[in-house]
């Protein structure tokens, strides 16, 4: 039987997660499967008596940015053992649908494909046909790439996550194709997409005990941009969406079917260095309108790329890097990815002739087209947060306090540079450092401010506040892929107002009426709970 | 100056998974790669062009490799990185060659190129191991041979200064030109392609030679002119048990001391 373990000193790190933030909890379990899910919950409820069960905060692997895997207290659910291949299928269109626990890692996911080497153990014969169908034909992977790879499939179901491919390939929504649910009370909901829909903003839904329940949906629009943030809402939309991206606050994900596809022939990746921000950001929007083949458009700018610099020349772990010659001041990477080769070269002519026409040159580029020079330039990539998370730790050897403030906001196409002209305008009015670097092709850029002092750090706060604002105006997102969690809930009301926020608080009182899951993430406890704080 | 760069494709997977029944290698049918070593040895000969350009010496640099067709794909991303040109030695005839048959036909592949001053390898390949294609190279050609160079310090017309590894630790030596270098894996990292060399590679012409182009002696190259017999080949046996350790952190900190020491004795 699964144990409730006291909190003690041996499990303090599951107190924190990559956010930085730490939290505290009575006690701790770590479920191998949907039934000992189960058990916990109802231990749990039966210690409660009459009263409000105690909390339940559930974690993957804690790589969250947002504080979403945190616990406020009361229970942490940790499901990295929940970490099981549970069986694949053939759908109608030929696509592979693999059946996860959620505590498989994404790495350990891509290895296992990559070397045809799934764990297959309990596996029944007609899974095992599919599989030998799939291992016969072209590799598959699992498009999902967010830059922690030690992430769990469960945990990045839970904030939509995405990464540098979700240009191409959108967010983890699209790639799930089923999930099994474990609400609050124990009683598990099954979901399969395209099974059930929301007619209009209701939803009906029917648990596996039988029970129904008649959600009301909230009524607020999704803006048109990536986006993490909220509840995914619309109009008729698919059961199974609303409990992606939900921050582990609707119900616990025991199962997930993952939908793989099939590995292009041709992934060349191609840095391009650019003399400034303006030719950067249009030549992405070029790339953007004129090259299909495009799967991610990323940007490194000109203090992510000296900031960079000054790590190589200290040598160590990033003196193997290549070197950035003193001109180029930033940084656009393009991958293209296509079936024959052909089409690759006349994709990367495009490219260059869109460079040239931007003032940037055919002979500034990195071109990686082997495994070798992939991983050169995704060691590059990295190198850039890795870079800024060791700046900030030498000055926090004067300032403890001091953090790093990353943005995760993005806006519509066609307000690129807008939201580029208002970082730069605001960030040189209170004299700020930064960095910013990511996903420029979807519009979302990680603006990191990189506090001197702790005045430096209050000043940050005040200005995400008001990109926040600003943003909103936009049409775009707060969280365009780390989650809301507890870190930007602020935002939340910023982004869609108070009084939808509390429809989303509504929603989850109607699935989790202890407001027991993830308490504290999207919302205040007392607005979770029906109060009145935002 | 002529530079020659001897490049191997070898299979791109670092992971080696053989067979168990037949005791080869599993092709897991991906793409070759130029063996690392190699690699460096490209960067290093594109290094001295540079160095050389800046003094207004001229340098090109020419890749040779024995192999099949589609060696040419490699060598054609060589030009992409920085070469001028590039030599494939390409036949049936080939087949089967250890490493003194290949030196065979490397060293009429030289010829062919003519006028070499600098012939700088891989210290080894990493699917054969072997590291003896650079010193029987350097037989063949009767000229001087540096072996696991990890540092260039100096070249000119007429001779060459490089730090090389040796039992001890590392030397430095200075050899006259030609020479051949077998060069370390570590010694530097080679250049990414930029689109125009890419752009540029495509339009390139790879030269491809038969044996009877390439004017070997046919007794001395493929199988019938490789000296070396495989008797046998086979996967060493390992031992592996893996134990659960459980209990309190103090516990399980004895038992892997306890078994540490085991280890050691």
């Amino acid at each position: 039987m699964v144990a409730l373990i006291p909190m003690d000193t041996e499990h303090e790190a599951y107190l924190r997660d990559e956010s930085r933030s730490t939290g505290s909890a009575d006690s701790i379990s770590f479920p191998r499967d949907e039934a000992e899910i189960v058990a916990v919950l109802q231990r749990i409820r039966e210690a409660a008596g009459d009263g409000a069960p105690a909390p339940v905060t559930v974690q993957g692997a804690r790589t969250g940015l947002a504080a979403g895997a945190v616990p406020g207290g009361g229970h942490v659910m940790n499901l990295s053992r929940a970490n099981r291949y549970l069986g694949l299928r053939v759908d109608e269109d030929g696509v592979y649908c693999l059946r996860v626990q959620p505590g498989v890692v994404l790495a350990e996911l891509r290895r296992h494909l990559a070397d045809k080497s799934l764990p297959v153990h309990g596996w029944s014969s007609d899974d095992l046909r599919a599989l030998e169908r799939m291992y016969a034909g072209p590799e598959q992977f699992f498009p999902t790439d967010p830059t922690e790879t030690s992430a769990c499939l469960g945990g990045m179901a839970a904030c939509n996550a995405s990464g540098a491919r979700s240009f191409r390939y959108g967010p983890m929504r699209p790639h799930i194709r089923g999930m099994r649910v474990v609400l609050a009370d124990g009683d598990v909901i099954a979901l399969r997409r395209g099974e059930v829909r929301a007619c209009g903003r209701r939803l009906r839904l029917q648990t596996e005990s039988g029970r129904k329940l008649d959600l009301s949906l909230p009524t607020y629009d999704m803006p048109q941009a990536k986006n993490a943030s909220g509840y995914y809402i619309a109009d008729d939309m698919d059961a199974i969406d609303l409990f992606i991206g939900s921050d582990g606050t609707l119900g616990i994900i025991s199962e997930l079917e993952l939908a793989l596809s099939p590995v292009p022939a041709f992934t060349w990746g191609v840095s391009c260095f650019l003399a400034d921000e303006r030719a950067a950001c249009e030549v992405t929007e070029a790339v953007r309108a004129s090259i299909s083949d495009t799967t991610a458009i990323e940007y490194f700018d000109a203090d992510a790329l000296d900031i960079l610099r000054r790590q190589r020349a200290l040598g160590a772990a990033f003196s193997a890097l290549p070197p950035l010659a003193d001109a180029w001041s930033c940084c656009v990477y393009v991958e293209l990815s296509c079936a024959e080769r052909e089409r690759a070269l006349s994709d990367l002519a495009l490219l260059g002739k869109i460079l040239v026409a931007h003032g940037g040159s055919v002979a500034d580029t990195w071109v990686a087209r082997t495994d070798t020079d992939r991983e050169t330039l995704r060691f590059f990539r990295h190198a850039v947060p890795e870079s800024v998370n060791m700046l900030i730790d030498e000055r926090r050897r004067t300032d403890p306090a001091i953090t790093k403030l990353g943005s995760d906001m993005s806006v519509p196409d066609g307000r690129l540079h807008d939201v580029i002209a208002l970082y730069r305008s605001t960030l040189a009015d209170a004299g700020l450092e930064s960095a910013a670097w990511g996903h420029i092709g979807d519009n979302h850029l990680h603006v990191n401010i990189l506090p001197r002092s702790m005045e430096d750090y209050a000043a940050g706060k005040r200005l995400f506040a008001r990109w926040a604002a600003e943003v909103s105006r936009m049409g775009g997102a707060v969280s365009a892929e780390h989650g809301v969690g507890k870190l930007k809930r602020d935002f939340l009301a910023t982004m869609y107002g108070e009084e939808h926020v509390r429809e989303m608080a509504q929603l989850k009182r109607q699935l989790d009426p202890w407001c027991q899951l993830g308490q504290g993430n999207l919302f205040d406890v007392e607005l979770a709970r029906g109060g009145d704080r935002a | 100056m002529n530079i020659v760069v001897c490049a191997k494709a070898v299979p791109s997977s670092t992971e080696v998974k053989m067979d168990p029944q037949t005791n080869t290698i599993v092709r897991d049918g991906r793409a070759a790669v130029v063996n690392p070593f190699d690699a460096t040895a490209l960067e290093l000969a594109l290094r001295i062009k540079k160095m050389r350009a800046q003094k207004g010496d001229p340098t090109t640099v020419t890749v040779l490799s024995m192999g099949i067709p589609a060696t040419q794909d490699l060598l054609r991303d060589c030009i992409a990185r920085g070469a001028d040109g590039a030599l494939l030695l390409s036949d049936r005839a080939f087949a089967g060659a250890d490493t003194l048959a290949t030196t065979h036909a490397l060293f009429c592949g030289l010829r062919k190129i003519g006028d070499v001053g600098l012939v700088l390898c891989g210290k080894m390949a990493v699917d054969g191991d072997t590291a003896q294609i650079g010193p029987e190279l350097a037989g063949a050609l009767d000229v001087p041979c540096v072996a696991d160079v990890g540092e260039l310090v100096r070249v000119d017309e007429e001779r060459i200064a490089a730090w090389h590894a040796t039992d001890e630790g590392r030397e430095l030596v200075e050899v006259g030109l030609p020479a051949v270098l077998t060069i370390s894996k570590d010694a530097a990292s080679l250049r990414m392609p930029s689109i125009e060399g890419v752009l540029h590679a495509e339009q390139a012409h790879i030269a491809v030679m038969t044996a009877a182009d390439a004017g070997v002696d046919v007794s001395r190259i493929g199988l019938a002119g490789s000296p070396t017999q495989v008797v046998r080949s086979f996967v060493p046996e390992r031992a592996v048990e893996a134990c659960e350790i459980s209990g309190t952190v103090g516990e399980q900190a004895t038992r892997v001391a306890a078994l540490i020491e085991e280890a050691m004795r």
